[in-house]
């Protein structure tokens, strides 16, 4: 951050300094009296005397420039009334009120360093490394703190403003250790950075440096207590994002520390941000200690499907082997946080990975075999049954693309049996409004009122739970929850556990009504494992009612929702993967399971011919006659829709392992070797196979909306609701799939952190 | 001379002719025939001083009547294939000026618990010595670069 600018003011001064002095240009000699001579990072005489400094400067300096916001950054104003003119060295900037000196400083194109301040986190003002000067203030302020008001003049780049950053940063290392060799930030710590930038070349403290008493925060995070700045941006984050009070300050002053105040690990599913907020090395991530430097690693952004929010992820390998997956901005999913799922599945990715075609031998055991005759076995068999046995399942981590490819091939084979886990067997695949979130992942800070039924979103999106997280903090929102006991981090009332409260709700009797009738915006979330219910029909036709009762779908908020589980669902009702009958897996002679490792196995009949094309040896290839290995999703291109309807698609970080292949490659040579050749050969031609179902899928990172609202001339259900409590979708939010029930950490969690 | 076949006489006296002629072997002076270079060792060693034998059975000698700097020299316990990368680091020293302490005293120097047992360079010397990086397939201690673990076929009910 301080780096780049370092650089690129070096650069600027010794030009001028060169010009001005060899060639001797009169349009540079005018500049800024900042720039006019070459500035050395060191202490300088006029530093000892800044009033001198300023008194022997040439009065009434033209203005430098425009220079372009940091970062992008941008702002809309509102009304035009309430945006306030300050100057930053000189440029004059336009800037809404109520923003601070160092938002207006980025605005003008000026990266303050800073350590404490986040942009997501409420100001602490603690680490005072983004002190400017401001005209006719005594002291040099911290600008995070400090509000922007009409006329200011603020200067970031005199002999003060640096003198101030020098010494809060010899007071910062004083206590920090000179263990940059061995730290796992060094690269991409933020104390590195701005020491190189804005520090004193040499330090005067002699004494013992301070250390501090490791914590233990659990198998995700290690701690190196002694590098701590007390920032306090984990303490905030913890706070505010996580909504766990775990992390707190003790003591006061060299005695003060970070840390839980009892013995006990950071119990937020959220808690491995704190290792990309921690500006120095301090927390740092456990599984990627000591494994690279963050310069080896090549990033490729790509998206998160260990659930249905789709968060956007950098996955940074080295070589062949994922190293570690990080968060990405996106303020529409999920901000720039993901939960530990996503950011610790990667070691699942290293074991128990399908790399040769197998297959059963007449005595039981698996045998590596090549390709062709894998796929002359897998054509065959299909071959030998008649077309309404034949069973296609996708998984839970199935990308759009070989969805289709599966949907096409099964039905050239003349069976119209495909579906994908975690639908049901009687999914509503027609209005897509009804299994959307239909108000978006960041339309949810608009709802005032939650009703949360039969979802623990804690567990099933952590993401979309932050999001309501946040909301809750900022208007004191309501929630309301229908299900079984779950953990919340936020205020809320536990309803009732089953239909019949909703049918309270829905007849008006329930005390949680006058707080759904009041509201302006109330969102109501439906959790996707009520799809496994046989009562799924009437329980959503009383949502709907009471969703119409709440006028919770207007043509302004739609805030009838349904919160997916899995990455695969929406894609896959957007491209019809619906089964043609109900007990279709009760007959089937021969069934293809692309990557289904939770379909219950157990109604197949023992004759049944089971292909199992996936990664990971999981529960699914117990039960398989032959094995296609194909790759995961950070080894190929795949499109996901996730829960709000956005279509984004992953990219290929690492090669694949063995003999693997894409999924949608398989089943286009499978079709091939059966004689049912379908014609397209390329991803492209997929993706416009795809366009043709499904318009919204191949247009990448555009969340395309409901037309139609799920209250549209809907046929009446017949159906009587249950009175069987909702279940639990989510058993163990650290193992859900077959990637992350192959991950050691994602084991050490739930051992460690689900222990009651 | 007469001296020198005078003790060539007593020795054969001594241990008999067969002895004799394998002590001549052994100390290669047969070699001498086709290896000047051998020969003009043997012919420097008489009046020269023996200072010490190392474990590989390389001889130093030392000769003061000898210019300096060409007063030191060995010769190699391998009468064949000898080259100077078969002189032990303890010798080098002494053996090129650089101390004057012999071997026998530096040997003592070295450290008992991980230095390493001398060895020639084998440059040349055959297939078996050819360095193989560690990712070669001739290295015996070849690495293993999978990255991954693959599933094992182990369960068989069906």
């Amino acid at each position: 951050m301080g780096l780049g600018l370092l650089a690129l003011r070096a650069s600027r001064t010794s030009l001028l300094g060169r010009s001005s002095s060899a060639i001797s240009r009169p349009g540079f000699e005018s500049g800024n009296p900042n720039f006019n001579l070459v500035r050395w990072i060191i202490s300088t005489p006029e530093l000892q005397k800044p009033e001198a400094a300023t008194a022997s400067e040439p009065a009434a300096p033209p203005p430098p420039p425009p220079r372009t916001p940091v970062g992008g950054a941008r702002v809309h104003i509102e009304k035009p009334e309430d945006a306030i003119e300050v100057f930053v060295d000189g440029y004059p900037v336009k800037v809404p009120k109520g923003m601070t000196v160092l938002q207006a400083c980025e605005l003008a194109g000026v990266d303050i360093p800073r350590f404490c301040y986040h942009n997501r986190l409420s100001i602490a003002g603690n680490c005072r490394m983004c002190l400017v000067e401001v005209e006719k203030s005594p002291k040099p302020v911290a600008s995070c703190a400090m509000p922007a008001l009409p006329g200011m003049k603020i200067k970031t780049d005199t002999p003060i403003a640096k003198k101030a950053r020098e010494g809060v940063m010899e007071f910062l290392l004083m206590n920090h250790p000179l263990d940059c060799p061995i730290c796992d930030q060094g690269g991409e710590c933020d104390l590195q950075d701005q020491s190189m930038a804005f520090g004193s070349d040499r330090g005067r403290f002699t004494e013992m440096k301070r250390s501090v008493v490791d914590k233990n925060l659990g198998p995700l995070v290690k701690t190196v207590m002694t590098r701590c700045i007390q920032c306090t941006r984990c303490v905030r984050f913890a706070t505010e994002v996580a909504g766990v009070e775990d992390l707190g300050m003790l003591g006061r002053g060299s005695g003060e520390e970070i840390g839980t105040y009892v013995e006990k690990l950071m119990s937020s599913e959220l808690s491995g941000n704190v290792i990309d907020i921690c500006p120095v090395g301090a927390l740092t991530s456990k599984p990627f200690a000591f494994k690279a430097r963050n310069w080896e690693l090549k990033g490729t952004e790509s998206i998160d499907v260990t659930d249905a929010v789709g968060s956007n992820i950098r996955i940074d390998s080295r070589g062949p082997e994922v190293m570690r997956i990080t968060p990405r901005l996106n303020e529409d999913i999920n901000e720039e946080w993901i939960s530990d799922k996503t950011r610790f599945c990667y070691d699942g990715l290293k074991r128990q990975r399908l790399n040769d075609p197998m297959i059963r031998g007449p005595d039981g055991r698996f045998k590596s075999v090549s390709w062709r005759d894998a796929l002359a076995v897998v054509a065959e068999a299909a071959h030998q049954v008649t077309p309404e046995e034949i069973v296609g399942i996708a998984g839970k981590l199935s990308d759009a693309e070989s969805m289709m490819v599966l949907k096409d091939l099964l039905n050239k084979m003349g069976s119209n049996n495909v579906w994908c886990e975690g639908n049901g067997m009687n999914p509503q695949a027609d209005l897509r409004s009804g299994y959307l979130m239909n108000s978006s992942i960041s339309g949810l800070e608009k709802a005032d009122v939650f009703l949360l039924v039969g979802t623990q979103p804690r567990v099933e999106a952590p993401m979309v739970n932050a999001r309501i997280c946040k909301t809750i903090r900022a208007t004191k929102a309501k929630v309301g929850y229908i299900g079984p006991p779950a953990e919340f981090n936020y205020d809320h009332q536990h309803l009732g556990s089953g239909p019949q409260t909703l049918q309270e709700i829905a007849e008006g009797r329930h005390p949680f009504c006058s707080a759904l009738l009041s509201a302006k915006n109330p969102a109501i979330i439906v959790g996707a494992g009520l799809f496994e219910r046989k009562d799924k029909d009437a329980i959503f036709s009383t949502i709907e009612s009471i969703a119409k009762q709440a006028k919770a779908v207007r043509s302004d908020w739609n805030g009838l929702n349904v919160l997916l589980l899995n990455a695969a669902q929406a894609a896959a009702l957007d491209l019809g993967l619906v089964p043609e009958s109900e007990n279709a897996l009760e007959t089937a002679k021969f069934v293809y399971l692309m990557g289904a490792d939770d379909v219950d196995l157990e109604k197949l009949p023992s004759d049944a011919f089971v292909v199992y094309q996936g990664h990971h040896g999981d529960k699914g290839v117990y039960r398989s006659n032959v094995i296609l290995p194909s790759s995961a999703f950070s080894e190929k291109e795949g499109t996901y829709e996730n829960t709000e309807g956005c279509t984004q698609q992953t990219l290929p970080a690492v090669p694949t392992v063995g003999d693997a292949r894409d999924d949608w490659k398989i089943l286009r040579a499978l079709s091939e070797v059966s004689g049912l050749r379908l014609n397209y050969t390329t991803l492209g031609g997929v993706r416009t196979r795809i366009s043709t179902v499904a318009p919204n899928l191949v247009h990448m990172d555009e969340r395309e909306p409901a037309s139609f609202s799920a209250t549209l001339a809907k046929p009446e259900t017949q159906q009587k609701m249950s009175k069987e409590d909702f279940g639990v979708a989510v058993e163990n939010f650290y193992m859900t799939d077959a990637i992350t029930r192959a991950s050691k950490i994602m084991a050490q969690c739930s051992a460690s952190l689900l222990k009651k | 001379m007469a001296s020198l076949l005078k003790s060539a006489f007593n020795a054969i006296k001594e241990k008999g002719i067969r002895n004799v002629a394998r002590e001549i072997k052994e100390a290669g002076f047969l070699n001498c025939l086709p290896d000047g270079n051998l020969l003009q060792i043997k012919i420097h060693n008489i009046g020269a001083t023996l200072v010490g034998v190392d474990k590989f059975g390389n001889k130093y000698y030392q000769n003061m009547d000898n210019q300096y700097g060409r007063h030191r020299w060995v010769e190699y316990g391998d009468k064949k294939r000898y080259n100077a990368s078969q002189v032990p680091p303890e010798w080098h020293g002494w053996l090129h000026h650089i101390t004057d302490h012999t071997g026998d005293e530096l040997l003592m120097l070295k450290p008992q618990r991980y230095g390493i047992e001398h060895k020639q360079n084998y440059t040349g010397e055959g297939d078996e010595y050819i360095y193989h990086s560690k990712g070669h397939s001739l290295n015996p201690g070849q690495r293993n670069w999978t990255r991954y673990q693959p599933w094992e076929p182990t369960k068989t009910d069906g």
